[in-house]
């Protein structure tokens, strides 16, 4: 208690009955007995609150100086009537507890006191307000889910819009069981194709099936190790720089494990960016399968005898095989990663093996180091060797179009496609016809070079195991006589040949030489020039190739040379590749032609032959191989003119009589 | 709304019935799921919507405001789900919209099938096209070079 309190005490009279009063007659009064209730309220009644009543007052006085002394709060009013609420309900409450401990009274009721309208109005207004709280809440709950729902079904519009266009080309395939999971719909790309073998399924399973994921804002993603993938390369044992060059400055495939979208701002952009890389993906996984199941079927039918290669080594996604002329190729699967510095070494180890194996073999090893130098004009080609060799598989696996694609697999079925040599067999057919007719080429270049009346023209075949080339010569008009520039149909039709032709063609390994050669009877009297010759046709080997070309070219010459003879009216022998004339006293005059491949200075030299009517006895005895001068003359490497003016003056000799 | 979606998913089965009349019996059974789960998820939305409006009406007291407002909540969160569950249901249409589509999926995967053979002929085509200028210039340079100064040249060299 405070020590300023005032202490108020009342006293209680002692609850003994005091006489009332007393009557005249000796009767006394008592006060009636008061009930228990009354008792209770008169005690209650006796409570004074005009302490607290008048607290209120000070308290309010207090508060009204002191709001005219500071600025008014808005809530200050408020404030009062709360505090004054609370003491009312503490005093309130302070009464019925004292009552009730007393146990003298206990509340019968409390009714609530009529409202006034402002409260009625409060009252009302808040609830309102609270109710209209209540739907805000409402509202804020509804458009943040209308948000999420909004962002779920942008996000399920973009996946499915890519999913849709990329099953446009590739199989999409779903398992419901997966779905279970949340985010991941179980959708799986499908890139195997049913045209591949059975057995051959087990080594690109694990690659064929690409799961479909979603990637961190929900949109379609794939998840493809770059290293599975592998592509076929095709190259020559010896031949490294060439190829790591080449594949380094291919473009490289826009290689990449999940990729993202762009940027929020160009997603339209980016979704159509993230399609075309997921189809790229695809692609190269697809174009990876179906690598490895070339090496596959390449690893299967290289083992066949039969097929003329022979495996000189083999490692993991390597196989180096041997063609019979020394030639070593390889065909491995490369990763797509920046794998090539083991690569380069693994293959400048390889050229030493490919050495020492080749030793089993006799003769190839020096046909191997010869081979070298030439290698270099084959590299060039093992890009277009890796593209034939893809061409034919994949010929052989998918078919053409609508037909069915053939089994391939064991010999038998092997054996029906191309020519009875299984596909193997064909391409290193092709391959080894390509590096022979390389040097058929150079040979007969090495010929037209050193001929300068000569030309080459090759004829495409447009296969892969045949080459053709014609060497032509023709006479120019010039050099003829001038009388002969006008000619007319008479003339055209007797008029000499001045056009020969000789064709090489080589058939995988065999040269066939096929030639204008001597006029034949029944074509003289048809008349036509083009039938008035025989067709030489005689294989050869490459060795005797130049020979044999010289001799075809030379012997043309001849012919030539006879006919301009005889349309000068001389009557003139030939031979092979000599042309003779008779002068008088039985002695006669030659031309010979000389053919030497290696002559630096031109192949086809020229002799004067002189000789005698005893000349023919004496070549039994005497063995005539130098130059006698008496009998030969060395003319040297003549041009057509030349032959042309040497064959008029010879002409002129004989016509005009004569020795020397 | 509905009753167009019934007419246009009647349609598709009818024309899908072909194989068995289980399969068409099992698609007719699953077109019917499929609407009446539309239905009652609609009538679900629109049930609670119309008890959040009817709750508007501000009370004499005694005032049931919390009571009230725990309910808006309960009906908020009932109209969510049946729309969640709704859109579940689109996804479901779209996906097999995509996966069983037969006959679009063959007519276009027929479509790209003639595109690609057309390419591959045009491919054929153009490679032929080229071997045969490539076998022209060929011939031409070859005549060229023989007719050159470069022929007389090396042969008048040693």
């Amino acid at each position: 208690m405070d020590e300023g309190m005032q202490l108020q005490i009342s006293l209680d009279k002692l609850p003994i009955k005091r006489l009332d009063s007393i009557e005249e007659n000796g009767f006394e009064r008592f006060p009636p007995d008061v009930d228990y209730d009354e008792k209770r309220l008169s005690l209650i009644r006796r409570i004074d609150f005009a302490w607290a009543v008048e607290k209120d007052e000070e308290k309010k006085k207090k508060q009204k100086t002191s709001k005219e002394s500071s600025t008014p709060w808005q809530w200050q009013s408020m404030v009062e009537n709360l505090q004054l609420a609370h003491q009312e309900l503490s005093v309130i409450m302070d009464l019925i507890n004292t009552v009730e401990a007393n146990d003298a009274v206990t509340v019968a009721s409390m009714t609530r006191p009529k409202l006034l309208p402002n409260e009625a109005l409060s009252d009302l207004a808040v609830s309102a307000a609270t109710k209209l709280q209540c739907y805000r809440n409402v509202g804020k709950y509804f458009k943040q889910s209308a948000r999420a729902f909004e962002q779920q079904v942008a996000r399920e519009a973009r996946f499915y819009g890519a999913l849709i266009r990329l099953q446009q080309n590739w199989k999409v395939k779903r398992q419901r069981q997966a779905a279970i999971i949340p985010g991941n719909e179980g959708f799986t790309f499908d890139l195997f194709d049913n045209s591949y073998d059975q057995p051959a399924i087990i080594r690109s399973l694990s690659m064929s099936t690409v799961r479909v994921n979603h990637d961190a804002a929900g949109m379609l993603a794939i998840n493809v190790s770059p290293d599975l993938c592998h592509s076929l390369q095709f190259g020559f044992v010896g031949a490294q720089s060439d190829d790591i060059q080449r594949k380094s400055n291919e473009n490289k495939s826009q290689f990449s494990g999940e990729h993202n979208l762009g940027k929020t701002g160009e997603e339209s952009s980016s979704d159509e960016e993230c399609v075309t890389k997921t189809h790229s993906l695809l692609r190269e996984v697809h174009k990876a399968i179906f690598s490895e199941q070339v090496f596959d079927l390449v690893n299967r039918e290289a083992f066949n005898t039969f097929t003329g290669v022979s495996v000189t080594g083999i490692r993991e996604n390597y196989l180096q095989l041997s063609l019979d002329q020394g030639t070593s190729v390889y065909l491995s699967l490369v990763s797509n990663d920046q794998d090539h510095p083991t690569v380069k070494g693994e293959l400048t180890n390889n050229v030493e093996n490919a050495n020492l194996l080749l030793e089993s073999s006799d003769g190839m090893k020096l046909e191997a180091k010869q081979n070298t130098p030439k290698k270099k004009g084959q590299f060039s080609n093992s890009i277009c060797y890796e593209i034939y060799i893809q061409q034919i598989f994949h010929e052989h696996i998918f078919g053409r179009g609508s037909e069915k694609p053939i089994s391939s697999g064991n010999r038998l079925s092997g054996i029906q496609a191309k020519d009875g040599s299984s596909l193997l067999g064909h391409f290193f057919m092709s391959l080894a016809h390509r590096i022979f007719s390389t040097k058929v080429l150079a040979e007969l270049e090495n010929v037209v070079c050193k001929v300068p009346y000569l030309q080459l023209i090759s004829n495409p075949t447009w296969n892969s195991r045949a080459s053709s080339w014609t060497l032509y010569m023709e006479v120019p008009q010039s050099i003829l006589r001038g009388s002969q520039t006008k000619t007319s149909d008479y003339y055209e039709k007797n008029a000499v040949k001045r056009q020969f032709w000789t064709k090489v063609v080589v058939n995988d390994d065999c040269i066939n030489v096929k030639a204008e050669g001597s006029p034949n009877v029944a074509g003289l009297f048809k008349g036509k020039s083009e039938e008035s010759h025989s067709i030489n046709k005689y294989d050869c080997n490459l060795a005797d190739l130049p020979v044999i070309i010289l001799q075809q070219v030379a012997s043309q010459i001849i012919n030539w040379l006879y006919e301009e003879a005889l349309m000068v009216g001389i009557k003139a022998n030939r031979d092979f590749l000599c042309l003779s004339f008779e002068l008088e006293q039985g002695e006669t005059l030659g031309l010979v032609a000389s053919v030497d491949p290696e002559d630096s200075e031109g192949c086809i030299s020229w002799w004067l032959v002189m000789e005698d009517s005893f000349a023919e006895e004496q070549k039994l005895q005497m063995n005539i191989t130098d130059g006698a001068s008496e009998y030969r003359k060395f003319l040297g490497h003549l041009s057509l003119d030349l032959l042309y003016a040497t064959l008029m003056d010879l002409v002129g000799w004989c016509s005009g009589g004569g020795g020397q | 709304m509905n009753k167009g979606g019934a007419g246009g998913l009647g349609g598709g089965s009818g024309a899908g019935s072909g194989p068995t009349a289980a399969a068409a019996a099992a698609a007719a059974q699953k077109q019917k799921t499929l609407l009446h789960r539309v239905e009652g998820d609609i009538a679900n939305i629109v049930d609670n919507f119309s008890h959040l409006v009817n709750v508007a009406r501000v009370n004499d007291p005694p005032v049931r405001n919390s009571q009230e407002a725990f309910m808006m909540e309960m009906r908020g969160a009932r109209m969510v789900q049946a729309a969640d569950s709704l859109l579940k249901l689109v996804s479901e249409l779209k996906q097999t919209a995509i996966f069983s589509g037969f006959a679009s999926l063959n007519d276009h995967v027929e479509q790209r099938r003639n595109e690609f053979n057309q390419l591959a002929e045009r491919t054929d085509r153009t490679l032929s096209n080229i071997g045969e200028e490539a076998a022209a210039s060929l011939k031409e340079l070859e005549s060229h070079y023989s007719s050159s100064a470069q022929k007389t040249l090396q042969n008048l060299q040693p």
